[in-house]
């Protein structure tokens, strides 16, 4: 699998938010002169510039997510855009866990589901590193089989800091990357590669936790509470670079659908979708729908200005033929919904009483849990648009606790 | 350039209720066309009939009560031609089509339509049909397997559904494999019937039970998304239930009958089943 390399867009757009939480401060002001790998951002994670050159906005613009981020624009100067890492070649048991830990903190990782690497100091005893795709985005695959000892030696530092003993990798059966993987892990034991058929959504971490370390995580508790760290591709092959002294500034996204030259491209965080669509061949036909991460549980953006942020794995182009545009037609209680909620919820339940702003009968039936893997919304003959309405009934139950917690107070 | 922005899913499947509705009605259409072959012209006619009177029946009640008419949704269609082949050849036309009429303004339309049944439709219909004409609603013979042939066609045959098993498991496959019925009520139940049978000594029976009636009613009326129960076990609970209804309607030797009330009944029970079987999601004590 190939890893295209892309020419730097003219303009990158670095939000200082890129991860499930507070919005960064930015260190830099109007006018500065930056390079490459600079600290640009910091509070509860950091943020690096991918590129060198002027600071010529921090404002407010739009954001995978749908809001508007402070971000930080940076114009490119041209050349001097290699980041020089350290030169320094040391094996991962030769670090101390400390310094891993703080190196890994400096570098900003994030996963791609937003939350970091490290997030609390727990007894970690098993790693599992989800290299299955979901979707049609490959970059999972593509990063193993182009830099498997990359990935082998950053989990080998993290399995050192959080002091793991064994870790799983779960790459889906047929997947390319599964003989380069088990090739490169015969010499350790307590490495496993684990091929699981194709299953739906695979970065869920209980149900991860519960298929491949045999842990069940009990409902309000994390996978790390039982002693199981949870992590991706990306994040590992980010800590390798991180520990040779590149900061996460660039990104293996896959790009697809109606486009020129679909495929893995590796991309500068900030760069502006359009420009990544335009270096891999551009749309082909009318473009109706740009989405961000995965064509079931993905972002629709409604500018193709957004940058590509840490958390982007995939840019999906969609023409008009692609859109499934049914109407609407009552729930007719056929389960199907049911029978492929991975979580084990009654989506159509879930569905009923959001719709009706029940919110206290969409608690008792756990509407917390559900994940929007968007699941239910894709077999739907009534072609209810579930995920939607269940996210409107989370915030009704989010706004009732509120509440509560006001008047106890 | 503008964006259409929609929640995710951004890719849908292509199964839809009027598909799924079609789709069942395509399924019943080898045991139609055999039932109309070996029957002649009675069973044409009441097939059509019946069909047609469900379908005017919904578009009058939903056009006086100015609703969108949805009969291109195949759900009325599919109301009338069950409920045309439970009909024996030798009835009357117009009670099919008072049935018909009945099972789409008393069972559809007052339960709130498509989607909010609780008693299934058919079933309704022909309980009306039984409990007002009793006569007319008779057959001349029981079907039971005689020999392997029976399966294939059957010669004692007493109403349209009856003249093939072969002909309705076809049929029964295809919705089986599309979902379009309720794998585990279906599945569960009817092997669950043909075991329980001999063990609990009314082996006799199995003949009986071996017929295209109970193929329909076990597949096509008891599995039915629509009245079936949605969770998990409260669909293995409701095949489970109606199995035993079935066992007890058969110790008083109601066969095709004692299928249909035995469904009509768990129908009651559907709401019930899945208030206490709501599952815990993963991780949930």
């Amino acid at each position: 699998m190939k890893i295209a390399t892309i020419r730097t867009s003219d303009q990158v757009i670095i939000p200082l938010q890129q991860h499930d939480g507070a919005v960064c401060s930015s260190l830099v002001s109007v006018g500065d002169t930056i390079s490459v790998g600079q600290l640009i951002g910091d509070g509860e994670f950091r943020i690096h510039s991918s590129v060198s050159g002027e600071v010529t906005a921090i404002s407010e613009l739009p954001h995978p997510s749908g809001r508007e981020v402070l971000s930080v624009v940076i114009k490119v100067h041209d050349g001097a855009n290699v980041h020089e890492g350290a030169s320094e070649e040391s094996e991962p048991e030769e670090l101390s866990t400390g310094k891993i830990r703080r190196i890994i903190r400096d570098s900003g990782i994030v996963e791609p589901n937003g939350r970091l690497t490290l997030r609390a100091k727990a007894d970690i005893n098993t790693i599992i590193i989800n290299g299955t795709n979901t979707d049609d985005l490959t970059a999972n695959a593509a990063l193993m089989t182009n830099s498997p000892s990359e990935v082998i030696y950053g989990l080998k530092a993290l399995m050192k800091t959080v002091g793991a003993k064994k870790a799983v990798i779960v790459i889906e059966l047929g997947s390319a990357a599964l003989q380069v993987m088990r090739t490169e892990t015969i010499p350790d034991n307590n490495i496993k590669i684990i091929a699981t058929p194709t299953y739906y959504p695979p970065g869920t971490e209980n149900v991860l936790s519960r298929k491949f370390a045999g842990k069940k995580v009990p409902r309000g508790s994390t996978p790390e509470d039982r002693g199981v760290l949870i992590t991706s591709v990306t994040a590992i092959k980010a800590v390798y670079d991180a520990l040779h002294g590149t900061p996460m500034i660039k990104k293996v996204v896959t790009v697809a659908g109606a486009v020129g030259s679909p495929g893995n491209a590796l991309v500068e965080i900030g760069a502006p979708i359009k420009h990544v669509i335009d270096e891999c061949g551009g749309c082909s036909g009318t473009p109706v729908k740009i989405i961000m991460d995965g064509a079931v549980s993905g972002m629709a953006q409604y500018a193709d200005e957004v940058p590509v942020i840490k958390t982007t794995t995939g840019i999906l182009v969609q023409t008009e033929r692609d859109i499934n545009r049914e109407p609407q037609t009552p729930c007719i209680n056929c389960a199907w919904c049911v029978d492929e909620c991975p979580i084990g919820l009654m989506p159509h339940l879930l569905y009923g009483y959001a719709d009706n702003a029940q919110f206290d009968k969409c608690a008792e039936l756990y509407i917390g849990d559900c994940v929007e893997c968007g699941l239910c919304a894709y077999v739907c003959p009534s072609k209810l648009p579930l995920v939607q309405i269940i996210r409107y009934g989370k915030h009704g139950v989010a706004e009732i606790a509120a509440a509560e917690m006001e008047v106890s107070e | 350039m503008t964006y259409t922005i929609s929640p995710p899913p951004h890719v849908k499947s292509n199964e839809t209720v009027k598909r799924m509705m079609w789709g069942t009605v395509a399924a019943l259409m080898p045991v139609a066309i055999m039932a109309i072959i070996f029957f002649g012209l009675p069973a044409l006619i009441i097939i059509l009939a019946t069909v047609i009177a469900a379908v005017v029946t919904e578009v009058v009640i939903y056009k006086a009560a100015s609703q969108p008419i949805t009969i291109d949704d195949g759900n009325a269609v599919l109301i009338g031609l069950l409920l045309a082949l439970l009909m024996s050849p030798g009835v009357p036309v117009w009670v099919p089509v008072i049935g018909a009429v009945f099972a789409i303004a008393v069972a559809k339309y007052i339960f709130g339509g498509t989607g909010t049944l609780v008693f299934h439709p058919v079933l309704v219909g022909f309980a009306f049909l039984l409990a007002a004409w009793p006569t007319l609603m008779g057959t001349t013979s029981t079907p039971n397997l005689g020999s392997l042939w029976d399966l294939i066609l059957e010669n004692g045959a007493g109403r349209l559904i009856e003249i093939s098993p072969a002909a309705v498991l076809v049929g029964g496959a295809f919705v089986l494999y599309k979902r379009y019925v309720d794998r585990r009520v279906a599945i569960s139940a009817t092997i669950l019937l043909l075991l329980l049978l001999p063990i609990v000594g009314m082996g006799s029976q199995l003949p009986y039970v071996l017929t295209g009636g109970y193929f329909l009613g076990l597949i096509f009326l008891a599995a039915d998304p629509i009245t079936s129960p949605v969770t998990k076990r409260g669909r293995f609970t409701y095949g489970i239930l109606i199995v035993v209804l079935i066992l007890i309607q058969l110790h008083f030797d109601a066969y095709f009958t004692g299928m249909c009330f035995a469904v009509l009944l768990a129908n009651a029970l559907g709401p019930f089943i899945d208030r206490n079987t709501i599952p815990k999601p993963i991780g949930g004590k």
